[in-house]
């Protein structure tokens, strides 16, 4: 049987635990929601090409990051995603990322979205997409010869 | 004077250079083509004049398996292959230069430091990603593009009194023509076709 001052110095923690967990941050709302930042992403991030077939648009997706020296992790061709990665050489301890999806529009245009991940964060700097777009359409216009 | 001068230009040159090497790489450079990867795309691809690619895919899994790799993924629709292995990274000219730059370095202990350890590669996994894609409208030619490229674990090491941790890697794409002619060569046998070059 407990003594009296052991039992209220237990309750005293019991009561110390609830109140912290009380104050602990709570998962917000808007965890889901994207933040302005990526709204404006989207933007560069997406781009329509003018090709029949969404399969070809695949396989160039493909083939410009085997050019690009990306190595493919993933691909899948009824859903229509690409995940690749590289190493941030000459930093070795870092991994530039990427995830492209192709989808046919209504219109019969092929919409492509790149995602970059570098440093476990998207990266948002425009010149990246811009590059990787001007790549891939290099590797389009070679492709339909 | 002039001596002097030469030497001092040299110098800062030299110092210019050096500090280029190290500049890290900016994300959107991983991004832009470059003249290296046309080189690259060179060695890497050979055409097939055959309309069956699932056969072609398959006997590329065959090759591999031949040469030791495990295929980890394969996408039919897209002639997508991944396969990997993994080996020991160490090699005798590491180890004696290992030892040689140790004993080498024992006069820094006078210096009070400590003689330099050079990390060894320990362990290496070597990689392939393979994609058969067809380069003529009624898909009866078809380009095979292989790459290979491997990552190297380091060992532990010691650089005047600053430890170098075990586990650092570094990774590198192998250029070297006679590992994609031995695969082609390979593949080639496979399906009873010529390999050629575009």
């Amino acid at each position: 049987m407990m003594s009296r001052r052991r039992l209220g110095g237990v309750g005293l923690i019991l009561a110390a635990q609830v109140l912290v967990h009380g104050c602990a941050p709570k998962p917000s709302q808007e965890l889901l929601s994207p933040t302005e930042a990526q709204l404006k992403l989207r933007a560069f991030q997406t781009r329509t090409f003018d090709v029949k077939d969404r399969q070809r648009a695949l396989r160039a997706v493909i083939a410009v990051l085997q050019d690009l020296g990306f190595i493919i992790e993933r691909a899948n061709e009824p859903l229509g995603f690409v995940t690749a990665e590289r190493f941030a050489e000459p930093d070795y301890s870092q991994i530039v990322g990427v995830t492209i999806t192709v989808r046919a529009q209504e219109d019969g245009r092929i919409l492509i979205r790149a995602n970059a991940i570098l440093k476990n964060k998207p990266i948002e700097d425009p010149k990246v997409y811009q590059n990787f777009f001007a790549s891939l359409e290099r590797s389009l216009f070679v492709t339909q010869e | 004077m002039g001596k002097r001068c030469v030497i001092l230009a040299a110098a800062l040159a030299l110092l210019a250079l050096c500090s280029g090497c190290v500049r890290p790489t900016q994300p959107e450079e991983f991004f832009q083509l470059t003249p290296q990867s046309v080189a690259d795309r060179a060695i890497q691809t050979r055409m097939f004049e055959t309309a069956d690619a699932t056969e072609l895919l398959s006997a590329s899994a065959a090759v591999l398996q031949d040469l030791g790799f495990e295929v980890e993924e394969g996408v039919r629709e897209l002639g997508f292959l991944r396969a990997a292995k993994e080996r020991s990274a160490r090699e005798y000219g590491q180890d004696i230069t290992r030892v040689v730059v140790w004993i080498l370095t024992i006069p820094l202990i006078m210096g009070n430091s400590l003689p330099v350890l050079i990390p060894v590669d320990l362990h290496q996994k070597i990689a392939a990603t393979l994609v058969a894609r067809p380069i003529n409208p009624d898909a009866t030619r078809y380009e095979v593009r292989i790459t290979f490229y491997r990552v190297v674990w380091k060992g532990e090491g010691l650089a005047g009194r600053d430890a170098i941790p075990p586990g650092g890697q570094w990774m590198e794409m192998i250029r070297e023509p006679k590992i994609y002619q031995q695969f082609f060569a390979k593949l080639s046998k496979a399906v009873f076709l010529e390999a050629f070059t575009l």
